[in-house]
């Protein structure tokens, strides 16, 4: 999935395992940028009494980078403490929840904010009420009022909302893992039965996660506080990631004390652009790379340069009525060993002025490093945004910086089939199945709804309402 | 002022001993150091607890190394990294 369970080691820790990174220029509010964190992933609703809650034993973090370094020149620190009301109850909730302050919910958590940015913290807010999670319409009978209300209005421009969110990822997790079978084109599979295509299925259709949705004044995001207007200006552009850390040393006690935790907090988890970990690193280097810095990702370049599932793809799927690989340009692309230095410009440093527009770059200069790019001089698209974000024409979304409904999956897998290269040697011919490499959950380019995610909101927190507990599975 | 023996120092503080770079992680082991390490220390009087001592919470000592005397020392967010081969030594003794 994106960046869901990606490692072997973050997949047992949910709470501190980063899912999704968003970052785009608020469609209604374009004078900020809104950055989405999500965590622990794969929520059922109706996953009670103990509901999920982000860890109160683990630092998240939002970190940005404004002038070209891939180091962190804008910090935001979010830590939860959590509360029980009622102590002699083995219940979430004894009764209706209507507010935040509601005596008949048990279970509370608070987040407190602090900004740092030139050796200087900032409390931002202290023990901000999160929602509780969806339970059902018995208990929280009015649902995005308990949400609204922990939306918070906070010093410099900020909005800050934490809490659970109707998961936006969409992906055929079914098909993906089950030998790259893309349903709409499973026929040419390889190794599958099938011959005709079916449509793709959302996995992630009814399941919630926990977001930490921060919305900024552009000026406070730039390196000398203007707001960006020209996209032709590198100053116009941030690099962004999230991550997650924990303390060193955790000791279990017996007879049901609290853990001990001792030590530095070192990082366990990190995600810039979907998919990287997931996707683009070895198993075998995954654990590593999630509790490194993105300053140090030349380590990982080889990876994007000559990826795997590019390699994959002229195996996996055989042209229709024949024997011969579907994608021969790719195969004799990667025969030659050269760099996927297009892949490298979308994941590790940005593009460049010109190669996709004359008007448009978010390169971060030459540190190689995952970080999820945003020139924040590009408007918001509000007329007929493209799901495929850049390589669909639309210069508003992925890889420039990441919106909500972007089908970053068909993204990344049209780029990695070819789609992208001309960018960097206008000799190359894309095979003609990069066109119907697809994992069918959209019915177009412009279809901003996606099978299952119809519930994105026009305005911030931009994720929906999370599924019910009560409405778990879904008729 | 109570006196800091390796004893009162491996109740009070959380002592979790590695060897050669490997945490023991055995069930049951934090226990056998403290019964251990009151039936053979040698010594009950080998420092004086600072006034503050437990202000920072538990202590969690690593060895990674036992040849080098490498410990690596956990306490509130803080971590210190000294070479004491003869505290090592005294440890690992403490396990056996």
């Amino acid at each position: 999935m994106s960046s869901h369970r990606e490692a072997p080691q973050i997949s047992q820790d949910p709470v501190a395992d980063s899912t999704d990174l968003y970052a785009f220029v608020s469609p209604d509010k374009p004078s900020t940028v809104t950055i989405i964190a999500n965590y622990i992933p794969l929520q059922g609703p109706d996953a009670g009494p103990n509901f999920y809650e982000f860890g109160q034993d683990v630092a998240y973090y939002i970190y940005i980078d404004n002038d070209a370094d891939a180091l962190p020149d804008i910090t935001y620190q979010f830590r939860f403490t959590t509360e029980i009301a009622n102590p002699n109850t083995f219940l979430y909730n004894t009764g209706p929840v209507t507010s935040l302050s509601s005596a008949s919910w048990n279970r509370r958590q608070f987040v407190t904010i602090t900004r740092i940015s030139g050796g200087k913290a900032t409390v931002l807010g202290t023990k901000l009420p999160c929602p509780p999670c969806n339970v059902g319409p018995l208990s929280m009978p009015n649902y995005p009022s308990l949400a609204a209300a922990a939306v918070h209005n906070l010093p410099g421009g900020h909005v800050l909302f934490a809490g659970q969110r109707a998961e936006g990822f969409y992906v055929d997790l079914g098909s993906i893992f089950d030998l790259g079978d893309l349903r709409p084109i499973d026929f040419l599979n390889n190794f599958s039965p099938f011959t005709k295509g079916s449509p793709g299925i959302n996995a992630t259709k009814a399941l919630n996660v926990h977001s930490i949705a921060l919305q900024i004044p552009k000026s406070a995001l730039t390196s000398d506080g203007s707001t960006p207007t020209d996209p032709k200006n590198q100053k116009s552009v941030i690099g962004v990631w999230t991550a997650a850390n924990r303390q060193q040393v955790r000791v279990f006690e017996t007879g049901g004390a609290p853990p001990v935790e001792a030590g530095p907090f070192v990082q366990v988890s990190r995600l810039g652009n979907p998919l990287f970990n997931e996707v683009i690193v070895p198993m075998s280097k995954k654990d590593a790379w999630n509790t490194t810095a993105p300053s140090g990702d030349k380590a990982y370049a080889s990876y994007v340069t000559h990826p795997e599932l590019a390699n994959l793809l002229p195996a996996l799927y055989h042209a229709p009525n024949s024997h011969s690989t579907a994608f021969p340009n790719l195969d004799a692309l990667n025969k030659s060993g050269k760099p996927r230095i297009d892949l490298e410009a979308i994941l590790l440093t940005g593009i460049p002025l010109g190669i996709v527009s004359s008007n448009f770059r978010n390169d971060t200069g030459s540190t190689l490093a995952d970080m999820l790019r945003l020139n924040m001089a590009v408007p918001p698209t509000t007329s007929k945004p493209s799901n495929l974000g850049i390589v669909g024409g639309d210069l508003a979304g992925f890889p420039n910086g990441r919106r909500v409904f972007d089908d970053v999956v068909n993204i990344e897998l049209k780029a990695i089939a070819g789609a992208t290269y001309p960018l960097i040697d206008s000799s190359y011919t894309p095979d003609g199945a990069v066109a119907v490499v697809d994992q069918g959950l959209t019915s177009g380019v412009h279809d901003v709804t996606a099978k299952g995610t119809e519930n994105y909101l026009k305005a911030f927190p931009y994720l929906g309402v999370p599924h019910s507990g009560f409405s778990t599975p879904p008729s | 002022m109570d006196n800091l023996s390796r004893r009162s120092f491996l109740k009070t503080g959380t002592i979790a001993v590695g060897a050669a770079g490997a945490a023991i992680a055995a069930p049951g082991l934090r226990a056998a150091v403290r019964q251990d390490s009151a039936s053979q220390d040698p010594e009950t009087h080998e420092a004086d607890l600072p006034a503050d001592a437990a202000a920072e919470g538990p202590i969690v000592a690593h060895v990674r190394n036992l040849a080098t005397g490498e410990i690596d020392l956990f306490v509130g967010e803080r971590r210190v990294t000294v070479k004491d081969r003869a505290t090592a030594s005294r440890l690992y003794r403490a396990t056996r």
